[in-house]
């Protein structure tokens, strides 16, 4: 089975998806089945993957950690191979992201009338690309899917957006490719250093680790990797692109924005940032608490402030990624396990949450809270998820969101009381500004006389899987934990 | 002259008697078959330089591995540009055989200057093909930017070729030879005829590399030229000079204010193309402006030239002359018979024209750098060769404008796809030469941004 390079066929299957939508690009009835059997396909082998992981890391002549990793030399004159590599981390990234396609195509089975074969195509690359950054172990190629990724999203919210799509479209391009294009001279920057020091010219992670950089290059190199995943992230001040795009995208590319492209963002700074400078990143520790800190705080206060329900979940996001970054910052087993995990219990959480506000979007055309009103009693099993989720999200015991950020804390408590003590007030804030969400839109009185729908057979079960997940991570997260285990500990150099 | 000399310069007596029988054929019954034949002949040159490895050294001129391959380069890009203007000029009307037989010749000139191996016959066979443009440039008689931009480029052109000229007449002055690979061995030219040699012939190519500040016939040119000659000039006469300035590297090398002087011109032409390029409200000036930021950064390339810079420029020759056809291409079918150079008129052609506006969609985001274009990998190559240069400065600045220039280049794209059609045409399906000529160029920047390893290869050894 392992002489299948199941990496690669994880990052190309969804590419070689789209021929298979050439033939029905414009039958919108046929082409959309086919774009999901695609994604349930990658969601079985990210499940085959999860169910034999334990006997995969078994396997000798590896690096400490990973379990399956692939490598072939793609462009020698630059030094550039083709390097993936899977871990636990990485392994958790690569269900999530399978998962989280399923679920957008899905709810946007209906939703996408027009050009749906370009849709379901970019959805596909997108899928790809996203796959290919959580898998890279070589610096170039890494920074190729990174790129690769944001054309599709590009696409996504230009063309299938509303309101202000291509004002916001743009600005979320621009903003990801300031912060890449520095990141960009880094890696390069670092590929000389190694180069001379060693006469290696390699791209790959694990050659790059043992560079030695002088403090305050290394600062100079460091920052620009955090720039650009720190834009990712998103942390404050560089987060203003996150609201608009998030407002103005279709639910599908909600779904996958939070998700996925704001998990790319931590997920580089764990992988690559940390571990390359190390040094660096421990000065510049302080400066990721304090923004993380202001982050979930501050997101938490405009929340509060919003009208629209995709753009308060939207700000939500900061807030919680906020706790991803501290997680990061104390770079600490406990810490550091529970930011992977809350990244994927955001994914989930959030998307659902995402998933709810454009059904809703659908029935009554728009999304302003202030329209809504008593929906438990109108559209009770639709109320039901979305209390659900919601409740998930704050942090309630039991459910998912509780075990990442309770491990932030518990972790961050030992490294940094004062700033645990400030996370725990945004915890706090968010439970005001969504108990508001959940009280004007469910409970008070109905404002507006909505001809609303409760959820169809497709949204039902969709959120059932969402909500099952949901629970499943929240009250036995020990088999995702001891995945990523042993990878954290290689991280954090606590074994 | 033996047998291997004819065998050498053979591509180069393909192009000369397919000029001159063009031009005979076309006097005694013009019309539009000539199209096929200069087509015939150029792929016939190409071919050649392809597959018969004949080499030789002679006075004036050396074929060797580099001049083949660039004129391979040169011909694929000028049979591109034919296939371009057969449909093109058949929809306005631009008749007559002097138009590939002009072509032909400019492609004789380019021919002639990547294996020139003395100053005379480069000087010879820029001024060629510069000559030859000058007439492609005003072909449509009708159009009064046509003529405009002709005299334009004329005036500005023959300026910057008696400066050429005058510069090498003064190292001719203080070395005594003309020959390339001498000249720079020669000790005792007296210091400022070295100077000032080398700074004209850099400020002579700069006006063929449009480098700020020779750069200012470039957006006018570019607007009033049809669209296939444009496509020509922005790629294949770019690499042309990009070419000769390698041949003179050497040379310039001896003087280290030649390397300063690149150094202000990739600046100045990063920064001015990029920003110049944002402001303009048409696709044809846009594209002008930011094909002067993109030589900027080949002479990037050029300042880290000890670094690995001269295979990084060449890189970024061939992929910016397979995004200028593209683009060009793109243009030239989606504009029609009307004049569409506005760029708010491009509405929504993206789903009118799936191909074209895809090309023109791909070679936006190869200009712009982004991966998996060939656009990516050449910028990748001269950003690595500047670092390992140590010009930190200047790749900061590339970083900068690189930046500025995504935003103009995605705003093609938003146009194309994200913005309502304004009026509705009737689409008229794209003809087999269209369709090659949007095809080829396409094919490459995926291909180059994909696997570049065996152009990488090529470029080594022809460098070697």
């Amino acid at each position: 089975m392992t002489d299948l390079p199941l990496l690669s066929v994880l990052i190309f299957l969804p590419l070689a998806g789209c021929l298979l939508l050439l033939p029905v690009w414009n039958c919108r009835v046929s082409a959309r089945p086919i774009a999901l059997g695609v994604a349930l396909i990658e969601l079985a082998l990210a499940a085959w993957l999860y169910a034999s992981w334990r006997g995969l890391s078994t396997i000798p002549a590896q690096l400490p950690g990973y379990l399956l990793q692939e490598d072939a030399a793609w462009i020698p004159a630059f030094g550039i191979r083709y390097t993936l590599g899977l871990d636990g981390i990485s392994l958790l990234m690569v269900m999530l992201t399978a998962f989280t396609f399923c679920v957008a195509l899905t709810v946007s089975w209906n939703s996408i009338t027009e050009k749906t074969g370009l849709f379901l195509t970019l959805m596909l690359v997108m899928e790809s690309g996203i796959m290919g950054v959580f898998l890279a172990l070589d610096l170039a190629l890494f920074y190729l899917f990174w790129e690769v990724m944001l054309i599709p999203m590009f696409f996504l919210i230009g063309v299938w957006g509303h309101g202000r799509r291509i004002y916001s479209t743009i600005k979320f391009f621009l903003f990801t490719m300031f912060g890449s294009l520095l990141m960009l001279l880094a890696i390069v920057a670092l590929h000389l250093t190694h180069a001379q020091q060693t006469g290696v010219a390699t791209f790959g992670l694990h050659e790059l680790l043992g560079t030695q950089i002088a403090p305050e290059t290394q600062l100079w190199l460091f920052g620009a990797f955090f720039l650009a995943f720190a834009i990712k992230f998103p942390l404050f001040p560089l987060h203003t692109w996150l609201p608009d795009a998030h407002t103005d995208a279709p639910t599908a590319g909600s779904v996958i924005l939070a998700g996925l492209l704001l998990k790319t963002g931590s997920y580089g700074l764990i992988r690559f940032g940390y571990p390359l400078f190390p040094q660096a990143a421990q000065t510049l520790t302080p400066l990721l608490y304090a923004l993380a800190v202001i982050g979930i705080i501050y997101a938490s206060l405009v929340a509060f402030a919003q009208e629209d329900m995709k753009r308060l979940i939207a700000y939500s996001s900061i807030g919680h990624m906020g706790f991803v970054a501290i997680g990061i910052a104390a770079w600490q087993p406990v810490a550091l396990s529970g930011s992977i995990i809350q990244m994927a219990n955001h994914g989930v959480t959030t998307g659902a949450l995402f998933c709810l506000v454009g059904m809703l979007d659908e029935r009554a055309h728009t999304r302003d809270i202030r329209a809504f009103g008593g929906l438990w009693g109108k559209i009770p099993r639709y109320s039901f998820f979305f209390l659900f989720f919601s409740l998930a999200s704050l942090g309630l015991p039991g459910l998912n969101n509780f075990v990442g950020e309770f491990l932030v804390l518990v972790g961050t408590m030992k490294k940094a009381p004062l700033v645990a003590a400030l996370a725990f007030v945004g915890i706090v804030l968010t439970l005001v500004y969504t108990v508001r969400l959940v009280q004007e839109v469910l409970f008070q009185e109905e404002r507006q006389p909505l001809p609303l729908a409760d959820l169809s057979l497709r949204e039902f079960s969709l959120l059932v899987v969402l909500a099952l997940l949901d629970l499943w991570m929240g009250v036995h997260p020990a088999p995702l934990l001891d995945m990523i285990h042993l990878p954290v500990q290689l991280l954090t150099g606590t074994p | 002259m033996t047998t291997a000399d004819i065998y050498a310069i053979m591509p180069l007596i393909i192009l000369t008697a397919g000029c001159v029988l063009c031009l005979l054929a076309g006097s005694l019954r013009p019309g539009f078959y000539l199209y096929p034949a200069a087509l015939a002949v150029v792929g016939a040159a190409l071919l050649w330089c392809v597959c018969v490895p004949a080499e030789s050294v002679m006075p004036g001129m050396t074929v060797n591995r580099f001049s083949r391959a660039s004129s391979a380069f040169f011909y694929a890009t000028g049979l591109v540009a034919l296939l371009m203007a057969y449909g093109y000029n058949r929809r306005r009307g631009i008749e007559g055989e002097e138009y590939p037989a002009t072509l032909l010749f400019a492609l004789l000139g380019m021919g002639v200057t990547c294996s020139a191996s003395n100053l005379l016959m480069l000087f010879l066979g820029l001024e060629a093909f510069t000559f030859a443009f000058y007439i492609l440039v005003t072909i449509e008689r009708d159009s009064i930017l046509g003529g405009e931009s002709g005299l334009k480029y004329l005036l500005n052109g023959t300026l910057s070729a008696a400066v050429m000229g005058m510069g090498m007449a003064l190292l001719y002055a203080g070395s005594g030879t003309l020959k390339l690979a001498e000249l720079t061995t020669v000790a005792g030219i007296p210091e400022p005829l070295l100077q000032a040699g080398i700074g004209m012939i850099l400020i002579g190519l700069a006006f063929k590399l449009s480098l700020v500040p020779a750069h200012l016939w470039t957006p006018d040119v570019y607007q009033g030229a049809p669209a296939p000659v444009t496509a020509l000039l922005s790629t294949a006469s770019k690499g042309a000079a990009v070419v000769a300035l390698l041949l003179l590297f050497p040379l310039l090398q001896t003087w280290q204010g030649g390397h300063d002087l690149l150094w202000l011109l990739a600046l100045l032409s990063m920064l001015t193309g990029n920003l110049a390029a944002l402001l303009q409200p048409g696709i044809k000036r846009m594209l002008a402006w930011s094909s002067i930021g993109q030589m900027g950064y080949v002479a990037l390339a050029f300042v880290a030239f000890p670094a690995g810079g001269d295979r990084a420029a060449l890189l970024y020759v061939v992929a910016y002359a397979a995004a200028g056809l593209a683009a060009f291409g793109a243009v030239s079918i989606l504009s029609d018979t009307s004049e569409r150079d506005d760029i708010d008129s491009y509405r929504g052609l993206g789903y009118r024209n799936p191909l074209a506006g895809a090309v023109l969609a791909l070679a936006m985001f190869s200009l712009a750098g982004i991966p998996p274009t060939a656009g990516f990998m050449a910028k990748f190559a001269v950003f690595a060769a500047a670092l390992r240069a140590g010009e930190i400065t200047l790749a900061l600045a590339g970083i900068a404008s690189a930046l500025v220039a995504v935003f103009f280049y995605l705003r093609i794209v938003v146009v194309l796809y994200m913005k309502k059609p304004a009026e509705l045409s009737e689409v008229r399906a794209l003809t087999v030469a269209e369709i090659l000529a949007l095809g080829i160029p396409g094919a490459t920047l995926v291909l180059l941004g994909v696997y570049p390893q065996p152009l990488l290869d090529l470029l080594k050894a022809i460098l070697a």
